[in-house]
């Protein structure tokens, strides 16, 4: 049963109606989950960077390990040596969140000149972008990190920059699409008739205009995808070493204990994985939404 | 008949084949790139493992002359390649490209299992969703398929062993001789199942397929369809479903292949993906330089048989 | 007098804009009848709601709230039967001031009900062509393979092979060259005329009671336009099919058709023999139709010498409909005897001579339509 009732009053135009009024109630949760998450995440960043824990990470406490959330001052309890489970939760956000901007930032960035170059120039350009964004996505992205760490080190910058560069397609894909539209639409013609420089063209009508909304939107799912090499490579025994906590070898750490029924220690990072990789997730897929979605009337 | 002709397809075919030949071509210098770039000289180790022994035996190493230019390493490495010659373990010491045979079936079967299962899932909300818009179930099932996308799979995996445990008593499961026991057809189902699920690609396929079926119901010639009496469902098949479809499982097969070396971590499951994880723990590079080709061919080989696809049934593709 | 084929009864297709929370009135009210073997064409601008009628005669309007009242009443093989049957139990409009204000519809179970009323009617009874008709084909089957699915569907001719021929035979009535080779064809290696020819075809072999044609011309090459007229005229003239024309273009209506109805903002404001309602000399004519000749050049207009006229004012946008008179705003004939009237009361459609009628306050209606 759909019901559709009519406004009594005068009817407006549609961009005189608030975002807030047409936008889909669902995105706008989405995103502001995600906001919340992206608060926490770098307001965990910060205490972890300057050591302002509630507890020692590393003490532990034989007489109240796989402690519950809430017992004796431990907020998120504690795991099968009693160190506090918030203290590492909170300072295994450091594993990812440094190396996580380092490969949106070269993905936005690596990816927007490509996109540009193959867009804007076209041509040999195009195809030559193209073959090189279907190179890379002809790798999967781990197996090629644990390339990279057999041939180099299991240093996650050395990953976190082939993060970085196998996002590149896609933002490349997006920019060069976003151009192609641009062009059907004659906006470029126009900007030259105008006599615009090239450069002013592409930094200001291009990117800034026409495609910020939409490097904004990569920006969070980037960091979504570096969480999950993160948490995967550290599960695997790649990353950060114990005692060092990192969320995936927490749950690592924590499995035969989950398997023996303790299930706390493993499913306490597990759960910040997935509540973390959702928020940034859900806030880039609500923001394309909000502001990249069909528009409707 | 799905074909839309058949000469002017296997033009089209030849040109998709040399645009694939090309691309593998390019992932191998990327290989090789990494292995020429690394510290420690893990090219001329592999060069030298790619030599048969006798010709080492002899002293004829000096004679061979592993060559010095990066081209010329390049071409060794790869006219070996070419030969089947991938170089030996540097762990085991065995042959690296049988071994790869040897254990790439489980990894492809757990790859296409759990790709088909993560389909099964996808289409019906897909379809759904397309063919009535928004309702309260399509709007649960996409906040469902959003937090199974964003769950680790690793730790999703436990859970189900943890139920397989104690609730059916199967124990033998964290072993890689798991096909030694009886029903040990069950045993091949669970990671195949997890990695079905929690492969992180689902809610990625249901919204293409969603997309996309919706974007052709609403297309002109279904409205002919519809006008004619004739049914939709045979109209929209190619276009909605067909083409979505292959085009969304030759674009998650990466993502799966990931996934499997994880799983198999998890399950002990005796495939490419656990022997990646052993060959860089080990910097054992034959090894995992092999399985980045082998993987990298995959992907490869599955979108070409996409494109085969869409070829086939699309009369346009054909006639360029 | 004999019942006429198709009969639409206070019909009204309403749509919903949720950006400005309000109804977008298409399809408002209209009447209409088509008698049998007689063509009627319905002609008005953009967004009057011709296309709007005749897909929801076909059952083909998807979109929300879609048809809300209303009957569309279909005589063949001796039956009668209301297209819209039931519609009430589906659809609960309430009024205010005269306007509707609110909807409660069941979509989906309208959507069930309508497939079952149209099962058997749709394609069968009713077939329509629409326009663009390179994109209303399937671009991914031949021209061949679709005939015959309606052939098979909807005749007799149910084997592959007798199918087959049919097809041909009416590819070749439609005036296609070469029917056997171009049955294999794929519409995008054709022209926009013979996919026109190829959809007629596909149309007509089911052998329908009554053919909608949804602005068949537009959208192909001018010279091919009066081609395809002319294959209409001449199908016309050879099977005497009943026929529901829609277009813009008056030189298409005026070919082909029988009687007349004239569109505008969702309303019928006249109809009548098309001889007498575009008879260039007529007294009695409603302002919109006279501003719609007098836009367009015709033999007239070339022999007076008259300047083409455009007409004031932008076209009635169906979410913001005025109290009075639809064309009220444009229209150039208001006196100030009627000048309350029109702005404030709708007219209503009066006969101004047999088979006549016209929706304007010039003329007051000795009876109501």
């Amino acid at each position: 049963m759909r019901r559709y009732v009519q406004t009594p009053g005068p009817i407006g135009e549609f961009s005189e109606l608030a975002l807030r009024q047409r936008a889909e109630p669902l995105d706008l949760v989405y995103v502001g989950y995600g906001l919340l998450v992206v608060a926490v995440v770098v307001a965990s960043y910060m205490l972890g960077a300057f050591g302002w824990l509630p507890h020692d990470p590393q003490a532990m406490n034989v007489g109240l390990i796989n402690a519950a959330p809430f017992t004796s001052g431990h907020v998120l309890g504690t795991d099968f040596l009693g160190r506090d489970l918030q203290a590492r939760l909170i300072l295994g956000i450091q594993a990812y969140f440094l190396p996580g901007l380092l490969a949106i930032t070269i993905s936005v960035v690596c990816g927007s000149i490509l996109g540009i170059l193959a867009g804007y120039r076209g041509g040999w350009f195009d195809t030559i972008i193209t073959y090189f964004d279907n190179l890379l996505d002809s790798f999967p992205r781990l197996v090629l990190i644990l390339l990279v760490i057999a041939a180099f080190k299991a240093d996650i910058y050395y990953v976190m920059v082939v993060v970085g560069i196998t996002g590149m397609p896609v933002i490349a894909n997006l920019i060069a699409g976003k151009i192609a539209f641009l062009r059907q639409k004659s906006f470029i013609e126009a900007a030259h008739a105008l006599g615009l420089p090239a450069h002013t063209v592409i930094l200001k009508h291009i990117l800034w205009l026409n495609c910020r909304a939409l490097l904004v939107i990569q920006a969070p799912l980037g960091m979504a995808e570096a969480i999950l090499v993160e948490t995967s490579l550290s599960y695997l025994g790649f990353g950060v070493q114990e005692p060092t906590p990192s969320w995936g070898n927490m749950v690592q750490a924590g499995a035969n204990y989950f398997l023996q029924g303790n299930f706390w220690p493993s499913t306490a990072p597990a759960l910040a994985i997935l509540a973390t990789i959702l928020g940034f997730q859900l806030l880039g897929d609500g923001l394309n939404n909000l502001l990249e979605g069909k528009r409707r009337r | 008949m799905k074909f839309a002709a058949v000469k002017p397809v296997s033009r089209v075919l030849a040109r998709e084949l040399a645009v694939t030949a090309l691309l593998l071509l390019g992932v191998s210098v990327v290989v090789f790139a990494i292995l020429y770039l690394a510290p420690g000289d893990p090219l001329n180790v592999l060069l030298e493992g790619q030599s048969p022994r006798s010709e080492l035996a002899l002293g004829m190493r000096e004679a061979l002359g592993i060559p010095r230019t990066w081209y010329g390493q390049y071409a060794a490495w790869f006219g070996k390649m070419l030969q089947g010659n991938f170089g030996n373990s540097i762990r085991t010491g065995l042959p690296v490209l049988p071994e790869l045979a040897r254990v790439g079936v489980y990894t492809l079967t757990l790859t296409l299992g759990s790709l088909a299962l993560t389909l099964l899932i996808a289409v019906p909300i897909a379809v759904h969703a397309a063919a009535h818009g928004d309702t309260a179930g399509n709007t649960a099932a996409t906040i469902v398929a959003y937090v199974l996308s964003a769950v680790p799979v690793f730790w999703f995996g436990y859970i189900v062993v943890y139920v397989f445990i104690h609730t059916f008593s199967m124990f033998p499961l964290i072993s890689g001789t798991a096909a030694k026991q009886e029903h040990a057809w069950l045993y091949f189902l669970v990671p195949i199942f997890v990695l079905g699920v929690a492969s992180g690609t689902l809610s990625e396929m249901i919204r293409h397929l969603r997309e996309e079926l919706s974007r052709v119901l609403a297309e002109d010639y279904i409205r002919t369809a519809r006008a004619k009496g004739a049914a939709v469902w045979r109209h929209a098949f190619k276009e909605g479903f067909l083409i979505p479809v292959t085009e969304i499982m030759s674009a998650k097969i990466p993502f799966l292949l990931g996934g499997a070396v994880i799983v198999e971590q998890v399950f002990n499951w005796p495939g490419m993906g656990r022997m990646a994880w052993q060959a860089a723990q080990d910097r054992d590079f034959p090894v995992i330089m092999g399985i980045a080709l082998v993987a990298a061919a995959f992907v490869r080989l599955g979108n070409l048989l996409q494109r085969v696809v869409f070829t086939a049934v699309n009369p346009r593709a054909s006639r360029e | 007098m004999d019942a006429p084929l198709l009969a639409i009864e206070n019909l009204r297709t309403y749509f919903y804009s949720r950006a400005k929370r309000a109804f977008i009135r298409s399809v408002d009210g209209v009447s209409l009848e088509v008698a049998r073997g007689e063509t009627l064409g319905i002609v008005g601008e953009s967004g009057s709601g011709k296309s709007v009628t005749a897909l929801s005669a076909a059952g083909l309007v998807t979109a929300g709230p879609g048809v809300i009242s209303g009957r569309i009443d279909l005589y063949s093989n001796g039956a009668r039967r209301n297209l819209l049957d039931g519609l009430e139990n589906y659809a609960r409009v309430t009024e205010r001031d005269g306007r509707v204000m609110e909807v409660e519809k069941d979509e989906r179970g309208w959507r069930k009900r309508s497939e079952t009323l149209m099962a058997g009617v749709r394609g069968k009874e009713i077939a329509m062509i629409f326009q663009n008709p390179r994109s209303a084909l399937n671009p991914y089957s031949t021209i061949g393979k679709q005939l015959m699915e309606t052939i098979r569907l909807h005749t007799k001719f149910k084997g592959e092979s007798e199918a087959k021929e049919r097809a041909i035979h009416w590819l070749e009535r439609v005036r296609i060259d070469s029917p056997r080779l171009r049955f294999d064809n794929f519409p995008f290696g054709m022209s926009g005329g013979m996919c026109q020819r190829a959809m007629i075809a596909m149309a007509l072999s089911a052998e329908p009671s009554l053919l909608i044609a949804d602005e068949p011309t537009t959208g192909l090459d001018a010279t091919i336009q009066s081609r395809i007229v002319d294959l209409l005229a001449e199908l016309k003239a050879e099977t005497g099919i009943t026929t529901l024309l829609i277009s813009h273009d008056i030189s298409v209506i005026q070919r082909l058709s029988d009687r007349i109805a004239v569109m505008y903002g969702g309303t019928v404001v006249e109809t009548g023999r098309a001889a007498e309602v575009l008879a260039p000399e007529a007294k009695v004519r409603h302002p919109y139709t006279t501003a719609l000749l007098a836009s367009i050049p015709s033999a007239e207009t070339i022999r007076r010498k008259s300047y083409l006229q455009a007409i004031e004012g932008e076209v009635l946008d169906t979410i913001e409909v005025p109290r009075g008179c639809r064309f009220y705003g444009r229209c150039n004939r208001v006196t100030e005897a009627i000048r309350e009237n029109c702005a404030g009361r709708e007219p209503p459609l009066g006969e101004v001579a047999t088979g006549h009628k016209v929706r304007c306050w010039l003329y007051p209606a000795t009876g109501k339509a």
